[in-house]
C-alpha cells in the first residue's frame, strides 16, 4: 500500500471494528518508528523489540476505546510505548541487569556501515547523558532528532502546548551543555 | 551578544545531538518476528487475499458468463427442434 493509498481515518474505523488487516496496514505504518523510539529510550534491541511488540498488542486490544479527540493515532501508540518504556524501566531498576554499555549498538540509516560498527567515544558520551536526563526530556530528544517531530507535533504526543515543548527543548539543550562543559567533552573533534 | 554566544553553542549540541540520535535500522527479520507474534497478517498476506478477491470475482463472471452461454444454446436448441416437430 502506497502513502497515496493510506487513509488512516478509514483504517482506523476498520481497524476499531476489529478489521486484523486494517490493524495490520497500521502497524506496517508504524512500526519502524515505534521501535526506534523505544529502542532510544531502552538502548536495548532485545528488549525493543519486546516491547514494541507489546506497544502493538495492547494497541490492538484497545483500539476500540480510541477516538480521535485532536490526538492523533501516532501520539496514541506512542503513548503506549512511552508508558510500556517507563514500566520497563521501572522493573530493571528492581533486578541486576547487563549494562547498557554492553549490548550491541545496531547500525544508523545513511550512514556507511563501516562508520556505524563503531560509535564514536563522544556520540556514547552524548547518548549517556541523554540516558540520565528525565524521562520526558529524552522523549522531547528523541522525537525531534531520530523522528524528525515538529514542536507542535510532540506536543500532542506530550500532551503539552507548543510553547511548552519549546521552552523545554530550550532548557534540555542548556543542561546538556552544562553537562557537556562539567565533564570538559569536547565535541568539536569527530 | 551573549544570545548569540548561546545560539552558536546550541547550534554545536544540536549538530551533535542530530548526528547521534538517528533512526537506527531494525534487526533482520524484526518485522516478521513481530508479525508473527501479534498474529497479524503481513502486507504480502494482505495484497494475496486481494488478488484473491479479483480472482473469485473474475471466476465467479466466468462461471455466470458460461451458464448464460449455455442457456442460451439449450433455448435455441429447443426452439429450433421444437420448430421441426410442429412442421
Amino acid at each position: 500500500m502506497t502513502e497515496l493509498d493510506y487513509n488512516e481515518e478509514e483504517i482506523l474505523a476498520r481497524a476499531s471494528k476489529g478489521d486484523r488487516d486494517a490493524f495490520g496496514i497500521l502497524y506496517g505504518h508504524y512500526v519502524e518508528r515505534i521501535f526506534n523510539y523505544v529502542y532510544y529510550r531502552t538502548g536495548n534491541p532485545h528488549d525493543a523489540e519486546d516491547l514494541t511488540a507489546r506497544v502493538f498488542q495492547r494497541a490492538m486490544n484497545h483500539i476500540k476505546n480510541y477516538t480521535d479527540r485532536g490526538v492523533p493515532f501516532s501520539a496514541w501508540l506512542y503513548r503506549i510505548a512511552h508508558n510500556l518504556v517507563a514500566n520497563w524501566h521501572r522493573d530493571r531498576s528492581r533486578k541486576q541487569e547487563i549494562p547498557l554499555d554492553d549490548l550491541p549498538v545496531l547500525p544508523t540509516k545513511g550512514d556507511h556501515p563501516e562508520r556505524n560498527l563503531v560509535r564514536s567515544q563522544e556520540q556514547d558520551a552524548l547518548l549517556r547523558m541523554i540516558r540520565k536526563l528525565p524521562p520526558e526530556r529524552q522523549n522531547l530528544l528523541i522525537l525531534k532528532f531520530v523522528e524528525n517531530m515538529s514542536n507542535a507535533e510532540i506536543g500532542k504526543i506530550m500532551g503539552r502546548s507548543e510553547g511548552a515543548v519549546k521552552s523545554l527543548y530550550h532548557r534540555t539543550l542548556l543542561a546538556l551543555r552544562d553537562q557537556l562543559e562539567d565533564q570538559n567533552l569536547n565535541l568539536e573533534g569527530e | 551578544m551573549t544570545d548569540q554566544i548561546y545560539q552558536e553553542n546550541f547550534d554545536e549540541i544540536e549538530t551533535h545531538l542530530a548526528g547521534t540520535l538517528k533512526p537506527v535500522t531494525a534487526p533482520s527479520g524484526l518485522f516478521q518476528r513481530l508479525y508473527e507474534r501479534i498474529q497479524l497478517p503481513t502486507p504480502s498476506e494482505i495484497t494475496m487475499r486481494l488478488s484473491d478477491w479479483r480472482k473469485l470475482i473474475f471466476v465467479f463472471g466466468g462461471v455466470l458468463s458460461g451458464m448464460l452461454l449455455l442457456i442460451t444454446l439449450a433455448r435455441a436448441l429447443y426452439y429450433l427442434t421444437g420448430r421441426k416437430e410442429i412442421m
